[in-house]
């Protein structure tokens, strides 16, 4: 019967199924393995093209904490988008339960509203950020570029359209009448939030709080502007190595793949943790 | 409940949005940055410097048609992945792990390993090299020269096909079981089931796919900004990192704004038929 069923719903012949999948497995690992093979690698071998190390060593794993300050900024990464992905999960769950349960004028475009500045472009904020941070600051006689702060700001404004979406997304999917029969206890809108939508939804905050994470790890564009030495990001620090140079005109290529892959590991491993969950996030946008 | 964040999101969205639009009007640089409110108002003079004096319409070209030829390749190579993870296998669950992996890796990480995969001596040049192709055309660069907008290219499809993947996938999944059941009675040929029965049923995920694309690779910043480094090639001087550059390397922050508008209007046809296609409301039924 298994087999019956699989032969009713196959979609492509056996050998072109084994082909396609090992091209494409290909594509993808290829250049995964050559980048792990490479953080174990000289500089030398890696600037002649070499796919194998002459030398296998983790050296690099070592170097790259004391050659640029990456342990800082992994730091600052965690901090940043870990305060983010908190506070805007507790925001979208509240404002979701609100666009979803209540009927009122404006609704609709807010929900549209917050699919569409999911594609507003960074740059278009870029500058206006840093100038309102910058006035800001001058008339209170305070430091906000250059602080985590202004990031956190920053990385939260942008997170809440989206980590809004996605809890809307799955609080449409929970029963009215749990709710309905709470209020009908006696329950205030902000106990049937706490004790009743919050414990319920709790799949659909991790998502929304992993999607506000990856966007404050993710971020170059901003990072690059609103901070400094003491509080530049994971991200901006990676590009430091770039610029680096060790006693020669080779740059340093084993400890930058080696860097890219600890700033990868987190989100790859958030990601596999989480995936079930996560792959209904990322098609959230395109949920019809 | 709504008013935490619809606060945050004024202040820190549309504000700086009216900001811009204001800034877009004034003679900005870095003369009259402090005192940017009282900097003289000029019109859309800005406007008319981007579109004669700067390279704004170049970078238009550059970013729309690297992102239509990407998401145009990409496509293929996403339906094949959804195709091939659709029936069980033994070790399917890992497959469609990895075919996710360049979609998830940030796009500071992706950028950086290709900078190095593709540098003039790199492993991409002695590959081709080996496999007999002559890759000393345009010197080997990859990253600068009139080569790099391919490499831009190639490697914006390498990021972006998992998401066209991932709605196909869910696409294939919710198409009726009795129309396989229906095409294996006909006893149709795989090919003649794909194109008459799961390509039809396709139409929405892959317009919605290439629609986010689209928008995603013509938006994206940080990949061009990572891979080529600035002052970037002018071959690949995208529309984002013109903007960039023109506030915080060049400081002509009017001409700049002007530029951030025009990307936003650019983009906004697209993303009102994106708008349109999303389905926003459960209507009343489930009420």
């Amino acid at each position: 019967m298994k087999s019956r069923e699989a032969a009713v719903t196959r979609l492509l012949p056996r050998p072109l199924h084994a082909a396609l999948t090992t091209i494409l497995l290909l594509i993808v690992l290829g250049p995964i393995v050559y980048v792990f093979l490479a953080s174990t690698n000289t500089d030398l071998s890696v600037a002649a093209g070499d796919f194998w190390p002459k030398h296998v060593s983790f050296v690099n794993y070592h170097r790259i904490w004391s050659t640029v300050e990456l342990g800082k900024g992994l730091t600052n990464s965690v901090i940043v988008s870990g305060t983010v992905a908190v506070a805007s999960a507790v925001v979208a769950v509240g404002s979701a339960y609100v666009l979803v349960r209540h009927r009122f004028r404006g609704r609709l475009t807010i929900l549209r509203g917050l699919v569409g500045l999911q594609s507003v472009p960074g740059t278009l904020l870029l500058l206006p950020v840093f100038v309102l941070f910058a006035t800001l600051a001058n008339t209170l006689g305070i430091t906000i570029i250059g602080t985590r702060w202004a990031l956190f700001v920053t990385y939260l404004s942008f997170a809440l359209p989206f980590s809004t979406w996605v809890m809307v997304t799955y609080l449409r999917g929970l029963p009215a009448e749990v709710s309905e029969a709470a209020r009908v206890d006696g329950a205030s809108e902000w106990q049937i939030l706490t004790r009743i939508v919050m414990p319920l939804s709790w799949p659909g905050l991790v998502v929304s709080a992993i999607f506000a994470f990856l966007l404050g790890w993710n971020d170059v564009l901003f990072a690059s502007v609103i901070t400094n030495v003491d509080t530049r990001t994971a991200a901006v620090a990676l590009q430091v190595f770039g610029a680096t140079q060790e006693g020669g005109a080779i740059p340093v290529y084993g400890q930058m793949m080696a860097a890219a892959l600890v700033c990868a590991l987190p989100v790859v491993i958030l990601y596999l943790v989480f995936q079930r969950y996560l792959i209904s996030g990322l098609t959230a946008g395109g949920g019809k | 409940m709504l008013a935490p964040g619809g606060v945050l999101t004024l202040l820190v969205v549309v504000l700086p949005f009216l900001v811009a639009v204001y800034i877009s009007f004034l003679d900005l640089d870095q003369y009259t940055f402090r005192r940017w409110v009282h900097a003289p108002f000029t019109g859309i003079d800005n406007y008319v410097d981007a579109w004669r004096h700067s390279d704004l319409l170049h970078a238009v070209w550059v970013s729309g048609s690297a992102a239509v030829i990407a998401t145009v390749v990409a496509l293929p190579v996403g339906m094949a992945a959804a195709l091939t993870t659709h029936n069980r296998f033994p070790g399917r669950a890992a497959v469609r792990s990895i075919y996710l992996i360049p979609y998830v890796l940030p796009a500071f990480v992706v950028g950086t390993v290709w900078r190095i995969i593709l540098a003039p001596d790199g492993v991409a040049n002695n590959l081709l090299h080996r496999l007999g192709l002559d890759t000393s055309g345009a010197n080997g660069l990859w990253l600068n020269g009139p080569r790099s907008y391919w490499a831009l290219i190639a490697v914006q499809i390498w990021a972006s096909w998992p998401l066209i993947y991932l709605l196909v996938l869910a696409g294939l999944q919710s198409i009726d079981h009795s129309l396989h059941e229906a095409a294996a009675l006909d006893g149709a040929g795989w090919w003649t089931k794909l194109r008459s029965i799961v390509v039809p049923h396709l139409r929405g995920p892959v317009a919605l796919g290439l629609l986010i694309t689209v928008l995603h690779i013509f938006n994206s910043f940080t990949l061009p900004f990572v891979l080529f480094g600035v002052p970037s090639p002018h071959d690949v001087e995208v529309l984002p990192v013109l903007t960039y550059v023109e506030s915080f390397q060049n400081f002509r922050f009017g001409l700049s704004a002007a530029m951030a508008v025009v990307s936003l209007l650019l983009i906004l046809i697209p993303l009102l038929v994106y708008l349109r296609a999303v389905r926003l409301d459960v209507g009343e039924d489930d009420r």
